[in-house]
């Protein structure tokens, strides 16, 4: 019997991150394949009571630790426990959402176990044959796939960028054990005091992660009309970005800028909004997933890297877009 | 054959220079710091007539020939290049080409004032999309009625938003590749024309170089230069000429650079004495000058060979590729032999070298010429 499937479940201020049912919904199914179990690890502070959710969310047992330590995250807190768990349980499989937290976490934990750690995977399955878990994950900035084994140490451990894998539908009906951890913490070894946690206003703006860009260039025509792309991105939860014909007019702050001369984005989804298409501006962006073009010139260069294309009069596009956005989300 | 110049020509050399030192010389190194445009100078330089000096008195000129506009650009390039170019750009790329290529009206309205140097001239090519290749214009302008409509924008205008009128290139027939672009008269007031950014550059920092934005401009019909699909050739015929004006700058640019350096080198004390009397700075200085002679020769006779009105592209190419090689070597050179100080903006050294390196660019880079010479040659 296959000592089972370990999941890291993060938290944040006593939330659990959407990448925690995520993975959940993907050791489940690697469950299935290796006929195993799956455990989910909560750290926190009054956070047991938390601990069905993640029953019905597809854990079939939880071990938590609850404590005023694990309250907020602390590098040398969580290795200290993850440690521990992997030593009295030795599972197969341990994977982490790849997060802040989880990137800092995971390489930790290997570090101190002696096993293989693969980063950002994408894919994960698990090998008739051998009964290896496959790693896969983009390398050299996305070229190149790489699939990665761990044959000999265990457990064989991933961190899985958010995002990627499906959440299960909750069965309420599901039952599972939810059990304590004991270990003994040792503090003495912790360097790191947390002073304050700052949240940021969450207009930093930072395009060149967000995976979403409506990006506005001097078609827009005025800094109000802006807000046409602003609604858009409400909706779709996404960044505002723009060409340097419109950093220059003052409608936009020189961070929103994509270009030779501004950022590099790679999104995958990026809207060219009034935006000819100058090369210099079509070398930061054109490596975008799926580039949609609204632009009122058939000629328009930009339409030559654009997947999708319409010609029109953006003021009149964008507003029924979001519209129709708005409602077919909500039907959702 | 006649290697000197005419007693005219060596009186005009005279004006000019007295002119630079007067003039242009104080000013040239806060016009680089500042990356201000020497409007004050501009003003004056119209006074004495140096805005129109190759055109004739009739439209405004001096009468002169393409000679005495080169010496002219050559003198105020030796202290500054910058001001060399904002008068190159405006006789060579705009004043000229209404002259050569203008209706008797569009010569009576526009050049003028441009000759008078009651107005500045520009002209507008570039495109992000199509500057080597030029022919690749996205700018259109289509009739509608009394007016074209245009709609673009041009990048690296020099004069852009000093000028007030600038010859710009637009297709009116995509269809038509080259034979498809025409050539406008714009005036900087036309209802939907605006200047767009301005570049911050490494050299002739004193020379705005703008964005051009025409979004719906209404530019009446009878401003076309020509006929519709003429405007690849007027670009080109334009070209031509400007690049004697470019060569002229470099030639002053190395000119100047040489003469500073001259000049240090015998003041410059090191081993108990001036470092002009080591053979190391001699030959230096003898390869600066043999090479600015040459060059000089290379751009008198491209201005001649156009004055009689031979055809010269091939010699301007030449003069330009050679010229602009020159003032970067010299420039280079004049740094190296200032030693640390002429890395030092205390010394006018270092900003000639960076006005020497946009003349291997602008107005076709030296590739272009290189195309330009070697197809003459082969055919
Ligand atoms: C040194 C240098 C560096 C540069 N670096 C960058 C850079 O990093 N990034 C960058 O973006 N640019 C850069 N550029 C500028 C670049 O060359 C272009 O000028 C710029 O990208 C043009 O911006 P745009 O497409 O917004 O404007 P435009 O070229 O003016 O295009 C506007 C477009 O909007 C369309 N339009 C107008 N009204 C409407 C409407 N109502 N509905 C729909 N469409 C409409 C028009 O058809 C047109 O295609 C640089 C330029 C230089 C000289
Ligand atoms: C300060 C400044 C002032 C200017 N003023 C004006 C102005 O007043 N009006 C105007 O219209 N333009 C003006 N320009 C634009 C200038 O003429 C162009 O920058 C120049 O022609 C080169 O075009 P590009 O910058 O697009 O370079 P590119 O065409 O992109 O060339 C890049 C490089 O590739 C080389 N190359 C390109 N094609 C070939 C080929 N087929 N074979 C071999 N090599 C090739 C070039 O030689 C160059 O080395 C100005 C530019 C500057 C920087």
């Amino acid at each position: 019997m296959n000592k089972g499937i370990f999941v890291f479940i993060e938290q944040r201020e006593g939330t659990i991150q959407k990448v925690a049912f995520e993975l959940l919904g993907k050791a489940n199914e690697l469950a299935e394949t290796t006929n195993s179990q799956v455990t989910a690890i909560l750290l926190g502070h009054e956070i047991a009571s938390q601990g069905e959710h993640l029953i019905h969310a597809g854990a079939d047992e939880v071990l938590y630790v609850d404590s005023q330590d694990y309250q907020h995250y602390v590098t040398e807190y969580y290795t200290q426990a993850l440690t521990a768990v992997i030593k009295e349980h030795e599972p197969e499989i341990f994977l982490f959402g790849a997060t802040a937290i989880g990137r800092d976490l995971a390489p930790r934990v290997s570090a101190r176990i002696h096993t293989g750690l693969t980063a950002d995977c994408t894919k994960l399955e698990i090998d008739e044959e051998t009964g290896l878990l496959f790693m896969t994950r983009p390398a050299f900035g996305g070229n190149i796939m790489a699939t990665i084994i761990c044959p000999e140490f265990r457990p064989q451990m991933a961190t899985v960028r958010p995002g990627v894998m499906q959440v299960l539908t909750l069965d309420e009906s599901r039952q599972g054990n939810i059990k304590k951890f004991y270990f003994q913490l040792i503090k003495e070894k912790n360097k790191i005091e947390i002073i304050d946690i700052v949240h940021e206003s969450k207009h930093k703006i930072n395009i060149e992660d967000a995976k979403i860009l409506i990006s506005g260039g001097r078609g827009v025509g005025s800094k109000e009309n802006f807000n046409k792309l602003y609604d858009l991105a409400d909706v779709l939860d996404a960044e505002v970005s723009s060409s340097r014909a419109v950093v220059d007019a003052g409608w936009q702050d020189r961070q929103r800028q994509v270009g030779q001369t501004g950022k590099t984005v790679r999104p995958n989804l990026y809207f060219a909004c009034g935006i000819s298409g100058a090369i210099q501006h079509v070398a930061g962006m054109e490596d975008s997933d799926l580039i949609i073009a609204i632009n009122k010139n058939s000629e328009s260069p930009i339409f030559e890297v654009a997947d999708v294309g319409i010609v029109g009069d953006l003021n009149v596009i964008l507003p029924k877009l979001t519209e129709a956005l708005k409602v077919k989300l909500n039907e959702k | 054959m006649d290697f000197t110049l005419s007693k005219e020509h060596q009186l005009l050399r005279k004006l000019f220079r007295s002119f630079t030192e007067e003039e242009v010389k104080p000013l040239a190194e806060e016009v680089d710091e500042e990356e201000r445009y020497p409007i004050e100078t501009v003003e004056k330089m119209a006074k004495y007539g140096f805005m129109g000096i190759p055109f004739p008195k009739e439209y405004g000129g001096e009468g002169g020939d393409n000679l005495g506009y080169t010496i002219a650009v050559e003198e105020l390039s030796r202290y500054c290049g910058t001001t060399g170019v904002i008068l190159s750009a405006h006789t060579s790329l705009c004043a000229s080409p209404i002259y050569e290529f203008g209706s008797e009206e569009q010569k009576q309205k526009y050049l003028v004032p441009l000759a008078k140097g009651e107005k500045i001239g520009a002209f507008a090519l570039t495109e992000p999309n199509a500057g080597t290749d030029a022919a690749a214009q996205q700018t259109t302008a289509v009739l509608e009625g009394d007016h074209y409509i245009i709609n673009g924008s041009k990048i690296f205008i020099t004069n852009g938003g000093y000028a007030d009128y600038y010859i710009v290139m637009a297709m009116t027939d995509k269809s038509a590749g080259t034979r498809g672009i025409s050539a406008f008269i714009i005036e900087k007031e036309f209802e939907g024309f605006r200047i767009g950014k301005k570049e911050k550059k490494m050299g002739i920092r004193g020379s705005a170089t703008c964005e051009l934005v025409f979004e719906n401009c209404k530019v009446p019909k009878e401003n076309i230069i020509g006929k519709e699909g003429k405007g690849f050739k007027v670009a080109m015929k334009t070209l031509d000429g400007g690049r004697i004006g470019i060569a002229a700058q470099a030639l002053g640019i190395a000119q100047g650079a040489l003469d500073e350096t001259v000049h240090y080198v015998k003041e410059r004390k090191q081993f108990g004495r001036p470092i002009s009397k080591f053979q190391n700075t001699q030959f230096e200085l003898a390869d600066m000058k043999t090479k600015v002679e040459a060059a000089r020769l290379l751009v008198y006779q491209a201005a001649v060979a156009k004055d009689r009105r031979e055809p010269y592209s091939h010699f301007a190419a030449m003069a330009k590729l050679y010229a602009a090689e020159v003032a970067m070597e010299v420039t280079t050179k004049a740094v190296q032999l200032h030693g640390g100080y002429g890395y030092t903006r205390e010394y006018p050294v270092e900003r000639m070298m960076r006005d020497a390196k946009i003349t291997e660019i602008y107005e076709g880079t030296s590739e272009v010429q290189k195309m330009v010479i070697s197809a003459h040659l082969l055919k």
